[in-house]
């Protein structure tokens, strides 16, 4: 497993690498790509692989607690899906591997979420740093009011990249398979794309700042099939160099792209008050054929309320 | 298929209403080819040839409800998608469709052999080896066929155990037909060997049925296991 620096660091580990591509975070030079390192042999079996691992996590706005204690750990180039009805704080759990939920001024999050052995939510980390390395693509694609080009260089830029932009630009494209339908019209406005599109670019731009994470909040509930289609080839294309965690309400999707599979359930107490539960985590061959959890069961087969 | 289900909508309701059928409909096929099997077996102990030709007569009526069941199971599959359990009781609903319809054909090829013989005219001895062989293979079958009204998890390991002794009598029965040679001639004994063969056979899918039952409501497949472990 590597370890990951997340704080605002004065430069490059001892005996690093220099640095491919220098960003910039809070005002400081932060280095990435040599400040990882990989950790001996000693490492726990099982966590070998993890990304994240979550434990103890409970989330809460205010006094009201939208996710119960929840342990799981997320592996490295795999795609995970998070499953489940709404209000089973799926998604809450999804913001929370970024700190998105920071966003928002009641939310509060207990337990820890390591990612690459460092707990996000301590003190030292930086959370700009932690969502540029784990990027997210939203449910509507929301690209910038700007030229194709300009929406993935702008991450960049603002990181104060210095290296060749129309390079980059090419590559995070061509990542997102979005390349040869829009290298002659860089320069056009991003919304003159289909919704598929634009959702590709909008994972082209989340590529773009290097990260090593992607979270993907329904990527593809506003896109018809073949533009669904397209955006889980390119899941699976992307999982080589990345992790991905996917929230999606489509569960035959969740079955295609997806290598694990962690169904979430809504408990309502007497109170009214509604906390989203994990139920059961395993590989999407044993949820979708033979799960454990009879509730787990019972959703996917569809005999829900 | 299980039972104590939370409330569910209109569409699923559907759904599961049809997977009954599909059950139903299995277990009629299992009904049709039993009711042939015991045909048969008065059809051999008792040379009635009249039997045996309405043995062979049945069998359309046999593929026809295969078929049917067959079309059936495909259409859920393909506007329900289903998953889990619902996924493995189709899938397993086809493999003892299988099952059931070669144990009809076998059954036919018993009658056919009785036909080609004009009855067979047996030595007291070979004639009782031979009822009780017939009885426990179609024993066997007519429990597979309850297991899967049943849906007994168990059916597969049970029916396996039983399987044994339709072995043992299909050795015996092999062991009599090849030093009873005075007592018939040598078409009368390549017909019953063969007679002897389908028995066995029968027995195997019976097996074969409960192993299916057992994948369904399990998910395991003993098998699979055996293959998995090396």
């Amino acid at each position: 497993m590597e370890q990951a620096n997340l704080t605002q660091p004065a430069g490059p580990a001892p005996g690093a690498p220099t640095p491919d591509l220098p960003v910039r975070s809070g005002g400081r030079a932060v280095s990435v790509g040599g400040v990882l390192r990989k950790n001996g042999p000693g490492e726990a079996p099982g966590t070998q692989n993890s990304i994240f691992d979550v434990s103890g996590l409970k989330v809460f706005y205010g006094s009201f607690q939208a996710v119960a204690e929840t342990t799981m750990q997320i592996r490295e180039h795999e795609i995970t899906a998070l499953i489940g009805p709404s209000g089973c704080g799926k998604t809450t759990v999804l913001r929370c591997f970024n700190r998105m939920n920071d966003l928002i001024e009641s939310a509060r999050v207990e337990g820890t979420i390591r990612y690459h052995g460092v707990d996000i939510y301590g003190d030292q980390v930086d959370p700009v740093e932690v969502r540029r390395r784990i990027g997210m693509v939203f449910q509507k694609p929301n690209p910038f009011p700007k030229s194709i080009y300009d929406n993935i260089a702008f991450g960049p830029r603002i990181a104060g990249f210095k290296g060749n932009m129309d390079d980059l630009v090419e590559e995070s494209l061509t990542r997102a398979a979005l390349w040869d339908e829009v290298r002659d019209k860089l320069k056009e406005s991003a919304y003159a794309l289909s919704g598929g599109q634009q959702q590709r670019l909008c994972i082209a731009r989340a590529i773009a700042t290097s990260p090593d994470v992607l979270l993907m909040d329904e990527p593809c509930s506003s896109l018809d099939p073949i533009a669904t289609l397209r955006i889980e080839e390119l899941m699976i294309e992307l999982k080589r160099d990345y992790s991905i965690i996917i929230v999606t309400h489509n569960m035959q999707q969740a079955a295609r792209v997806s290598d694990r599979t962690a169904f979430f359930t809504v408990d309502v107490k007497e109170t009214g008050m509604r906390t989203g539960r994990l139920v059961e985590f395993d590989t999407t061959d044993v949820i979708f054929t033979r799960p454990h959890q009879k509730q787990t069961e019972d959703y996917i087969t569809g005999r829900f309320g | 298929m299980t039972d104590d289900r939370s409330p569910h909508s209109e569409i699923r309701h559907r759904f599961e209403t049809e997977l009954e059928e599909i059950k139903r409909l299995a277990v009629g096929l299992g009904s049709l080819v039993l009711e042939n099997a015991g045909r048969l077996n008065e059809a051999l102990l008792e040379n009635r040839l009249d039997l045996a030709q309405q043995v062979i007569d049945a069998d359309d009526q046999v593929d026809r409800a295969y078929i049917d069941l067959e079309r059936r199971v495909f259409r859920v599959i393909a506007l329900q998608q289903p998953v889990a359990g619902d996924l493995r009781f189709l899938i397993s609903i086809i493999r003892v469709a299988h099952e059931i319809e070669r144990s009809g054909d076998l059954v036919v090829n018993c009658a056919k052999g009785i036909l080609r013989q004009h009855g067979f005219h047996l030595s007291n001895q070979i004639q009782g080896v031979l009822a009780r062989l017939c009885r426990s293979a179609l024993d066997l079958f007519g429990s597979s066929i309850e297991s899967l009204a049943e849906m007994d998890p168990e059916a597969g390991r049970r029916l396996d155990e039983e399987d044994d002794v339709v072995d043992d009598l299909v050795g015996e029965f092999y062991t009599l037909l090849a030093t009873e040679t005075e007592s018939m001639d040598v078409d009368t004994a390549i017909e019953l060997s063969r007679v002897g063969r389908y028995m066995e056979r029968i027995a195997d899918h019976a097996v074969n049925i409960g192993e299916h039952i057992g994948f369904a409501v399990t998910g395991i497949f003993p098998r699979h296991g055996e293959i998995d472990e090396g």
